[in-house]
């Protein structure tokens, strides 16, 4: 437990964490001091001049909250007249030569400086001059463009590329009403978060081309979500829209702050993953390569499952815990080989000593859980042995690698249970559509083994069914993620005191020499 | 009224060789020095009654007793050599004609707050002078007065002259650090105060030439030598450059708390041409400005000046005649302190460009009465509300001449730009 203290918020006793700057602290007892420029990733800069507060008695009497340690007995004013005109003021001044072009301003809707205007300004304009004109629409590489008129010059992004990323491609160049960001002459953004800095950016200064005028904010429906781009795990928004007439589309995914995971930040490639949710999905059922209604394509792999006598089952290491459970035990109902082979979501050597692995698979760390073995030379025995394949949604060709297995894959019968269209199902007789990540919910363990769960953000008209349900239809015991559980409990001691209606947002880690407890 | 200190050797031909000073006196403090405890050194600059001469008058020998004791880490100063504040032209003067009184100076400095690298921050656009400057350090170098063993003791010091690169806000202490520590030179906000975190992140002590400069006096003849100069609270003496609308413009040195109009008026020989006074800038560009009855009252000391509610700053004093556009003149202030503003924070960076637009306004015969009060407001927004006080020395002396020279202003809000006329002469 953090050090606590007490001091007074407009003559109000609250108790805080100690040492903590001003604004985080008091943000936990629920009172917000305005800010631009920091940042808690980022740190405090001293630049934005928005939180300015007063502290009675103090020396001096006015000093900004974002580098004012939190201290007993300190008395902070907030709800004065002298500091909300001080509000106002830097509000005035920080608008002034801004464009307010927030109708065909991407960031309008969730942007700070609108939002602190009417919280803290809602003064007219007193501008009878020439406004400061500057540079637009500018390719900083990476996909991010930025609008120097728009920016406040809070640093936050300049901050990101020498502290986070310790690129430094950005810096703020001129004096005066003159500074502006910008980049050195022919060396745009070169790395890996980069658009990390849109999300960061309280205004829209910064904007990802990807998302440039896509959408209004306003209209996407906000969902948590975990990115499965690779076993990290990072905690994500879902931003997704259904248009009048049209379907449910993922507009963009952004960082969620998940201090145990990912803190404030996420990959770009994870960032633009939630194209992969939108395209090329299987959504149609086939059987011969002619489309059917799903129970048509179900009785088809009945048929097949129940005549094969050495059935073989893949399982994908994107798939949650609840599902691995239920394709175990159909697995075990029609005396399959179970396999969860899948080298080829492991890029060897991509990943760097941040947020991005090497291995591509969401829930690897699940699969060793339930004691699925994942051995190439098991899988391509049981193949060369095996009459029938059913491959739930394990990617074989996610990279090179499995070009040997062809052959055999050839020689094999299939049914793909999928959500995408790739080489790796199409060649089955049987492809039965599934739902893809964003379109359900579960559990899944990333690699620091921190259990998390995950919700459903995205109903597209296709619908295609969980991997669960599959199971089930395919006479499976298992029916939705809560029937998977007493037998996850049973059978996994690291999950034996797992309850997963209590595990906490940020996720749990499981600790393999005692048992992890959660809630009971 | 003028005495000859700090500028003893200034009128000797060559003084900035380092044989002609010292035949007239340079460096034979530093027996005297080498025989006391540092402790003794900061003691007798306190006793000496030295404040600060870059402008805020802090007292020096105060400053250097903030330093943290053992912290491991070395102990660097930096000697302020930008000045760079309009008006300004005393530090100039020690470094061209006599900067072995400034290495001097850097070596009883650094020897009380037990420093071994010191660097000289020096404006960019003194180009001749920089190089003076370096070769008395050179010249201090070969003659063993800086090096591994300073006049043979065993005390090692290492000058080293940083030039800017045109940046008035690199006066600042905490840009001037920025700058030496090769980055963009913007002030730092504070706290931290440098003699706790300064350069490199170690202890760091600012001071400025002159305050440097005006060691070895104290240190040969003793702290009560120094107070017999100037008044109680204002101890010794000030290198004064004056100039506008005199008939006798320079650089003078005169004991702390001489009248004003005295000074204007014997030192530098009256307002010139015979014309009526109409303002005096106590003490460079960002200092607010006095008028005449302020003037008969006002003598060249921090009190006084206090009460006067300005200051006489780097000493850079502007005498103005009564040709003088005021409102062209606050146009000029802005557009220099605008121009200098190192963009950093909010209120400064927006609000100069803005005021100084505003002004533009009124000259352009487009503005209004309240286009005045809204410059006047501004300074109230802008002022204190900024991570260092660039802005203020911009807000202050604006306001001051908003509040007393109201009347030019509304003239140009009312009747529009008057008919050019040569305001100026000579
Ligand atoms: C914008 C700005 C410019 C400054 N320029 C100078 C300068 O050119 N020279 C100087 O000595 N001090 C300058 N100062 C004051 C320094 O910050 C600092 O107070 C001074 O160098 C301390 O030395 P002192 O105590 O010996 O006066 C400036 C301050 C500000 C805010
Ligand atoms: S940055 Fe904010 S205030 Fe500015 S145009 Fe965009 S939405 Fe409007
Ligand atoms: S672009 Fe955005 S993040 Fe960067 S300085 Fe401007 S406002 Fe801040
Ligand atoms: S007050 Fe002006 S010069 Fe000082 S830090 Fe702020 S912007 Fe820079
Ligand atoms: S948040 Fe404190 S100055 Fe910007």
């Amino acid at each position: 437990m953090a050090e606590m203290v007490k001091l007074f918020v407009n003559g109000q006793e609250v108790e805080v964490e100690a040492g903590k700057n001003l604004i985080d602290a008091l943000q936990v007892v629920g009172i917000e001091i305005p800010h631009f420029c920091y940042h808690p990733a980022l740190g405090a800069d001293g630049n934005c001049r928005m939180c300015l507060v007063g502290i009675e008695d103090g020396r001096p009497p006015l000093v900004p909250a974002c580098k004012t340690p939190a201290q007993p007995g300190m008395k902070v004013l907030l709800e004065d007249e002298k500091i909300k005109k001080i509000q106002r003021d830097i509000m005035e001044l920080e608008l002034i030569n801004h464009p307010v072009d927030c109708p065909v301003c991407d960031q309008a809707g969730e942007c700070t400086l609108q939002d602190y205007y009417m919280s803290y300004s809602q003064q007219d304009s007193r501008m009878n001059v020439e406004q400061v004109h500057k540079d637009k629409r500018l390719d900083f590489g990476c996909g991010v463009v930025h609008d120097q008129e728009r920016c406040v010059l809070c640093a936050r992004c300049v901050r990101f590329t020498r502290q986070i990323t310790k690129t430094g491609e950005l810096g703020i160049v001129n004096r005066s009403d003159q500074a502006r960001v910008t980049i050195f002459p022919g060396r745009p953004l070169a790395n890996r978060y980069a658009l990390n800095i849109v999300d960061i950016c309280p205004v829209g200064a910064m904007t990802s081309k990807d998302f440039r005028f896509r959408q209004r904010v306003w209209f996407l429906q906000k969902d948590p979500g975990i990115c499965h781009g690779c076993s990290t795990g990072c905690n994500i928004y879902i931003d997704h829209h259904r248009e009048k007439y049209g379907d449910d589309v993922i507009y963009r995914f952004r960082a969620r702050t998940n201090l145990q995971v990912n803190g404030y930040f996420i990959c770009d490639a994870g960032r633009l993953s939630y194209k992969t949710e939108n395209e090329n999905r299987q959504d149609r059922t086939l059987v011969d390569g002619v489309e059917v209604p799903l129970e048509r394509g179900i009785e088809a792999a009945l048929d097949k499952l129940n005549r094969a006598r050495k059935p073989l089952m893949l399982v994908s290491p994107d798939s949650t815990l609840e599902q691995l459970w239920a394709i175990k035990r159909i697995a075990t109902l029609y005396g399959a080989v179970l396999s969860g082979y899948s080298d080829a979501y492991v890029l060897a050597g991509d990943g760097d000593d941040y947020l991005i692995s090497d291995d591509k698979a969401a829930n690897r760390a699940g699969l060793q859980l339930l004691d699925i073995d994942s051995g190439k030379e098991s899988f391509a025995a049981a193949l060369a042995d095996a009459d029938l394949l059913v491959n739930f949604n394990n990617d074989l060709f996610f990279s090179p690698g499995n070009e040997d297995l062809q052959e055999a894959l050839e020689a094999t019968d299939q049914v793909s249970v999928c959500s995408h269209d790739r080489p790796a199902f199409s060649r089955a007789t049987v492809i039965l559509p599934c739902a893809s990540y964003s379109e359900y919910g579960g559990s899944i363990v990333n690699r620091n083994n921190v259990l998390q769960r995950f919700a459903r953000a995205v109903c597209r008209d296709a619908d295609p069914c969980d991997i669960i349900e599959i199971t089930r239809l395919l006479g499976g015991a298992i029916s939705d993620n809560a029937r998977a559980w007493p037998g996850l409990r049973q059978s996994v001691p690291a999950l034996s005191r797992i309850w997963p209606e209590r595990i906490p947002v940020e996720g749990v880690t499981l600790n393999s020499s005692e048992e992890t407890h959660v809630g009971a | 009224m003028e005495v000859k200190i700090l500028s003893a050797r200034f009128d000797i031909e060559n003084a900035n060789r380092i044989d002609v000073a010292r035949q007239h006196g340079a460096y034979q403090t530093l027996d005297t020095l080498f025989a006391m405890e540092q402790a003794d050194v900061i003691e007798t600059v306190k006793a000496s009654g030295l404040r600060g001469r870059g402008g805020a008058g802090f007292p020096t020998g105060v400053k250097w007793g903030f330093l943290p004791k053992d912290t491991g880490k070395p102990v660097y100063l930096a000697v302020n050599a930008d000045e760079s504040e309009p008006a300004t032209f005393k530090d100039r003067y020690i470094l061209v004609r006599d900067p072995h009184a400034l290495i001097e100076g850097i070596i009883i400095c650094s020897y009380a707050i037990g420093c071994h690298d010191s660097y000289i921050y020096i404006r960019g656009e003194y180009t001749s002078q920089v190089k003076i400057l370096q070769q008395a350090i050179d010249e201090a170098y070969a003659e063993g007065y800086l090096g591994d063993r300073v006049a043979g003791r065993n005390f090692r010091l290492d000058v080293t002259v940083h030039r800017g690169a045109g940046a008035y806000v690199c006066g600042e202490e905490t840009a001037l650090l920025e700058s030496i520590e090769g980055k963009k030179g913007q002030p730092r906000s504070k706290p931290p105060f440098p003699a706790v975190v300064g350069l490199f992140g170690c202890p760091t002590i600012i001071n400025n030439v002159q305050s440097i400069a005006s060691l070895p006096f104290i240190i040969t003849n003793g702290a009560d030598a120094y107070k017999a100069y100037g008044t109680e609270k204002s101890c010794g003496t000030h290198l004064f450059g004056i100039s506008g609308h005199v008939e006798k413009p320079g650089m003078y040195e005169l004991p702390l708390g001489l009248p004003l109009a005295e000074v204007i008026e014997t030192v530098a020989g009256g307002v010139w041409k015979g014309r009526r006074l109409k303002g005096v800038i106590p003490g460079g560009s960002s200092t607010p400005v006095l008028t005449p009855d302020e003037v008969a009252t006002v003598t060249l000391d921090y009190e006084s000046m206090a009460a006067h509610k300005t200051m006489f700053g780097s000493g850079g004093i502007v005498v103005l005649d009564e040709t003088v556009d005021m409102v062209k003149l606050v146009e000029n202030l802005i557009a220099f302190y605008h121009h200098e503003s190192c963009g950093q924070c909010t209120p400064c960076r927006e609000g100069l460009g803005w005021m100084l637009k505003i002004v533009r306004r009124l000259l352009a015969g487009e503005g209004t009465v309240a286009d005045i009060k809204l410059l006047r407001e501004l300074c109230d927004n802008i002022e204190m509300k900024t991570v260092c006080v660039l802005s203020a020395a911009c807000t202050m002396p604006v306001r001051s001449y908003l509040d007393k020279f109201r009347d030019e202003f509304e003239a140009y809000a009312i009747d529009g730009a008057p008919e050019q006329t040569e305001l100026r002469e000579g």
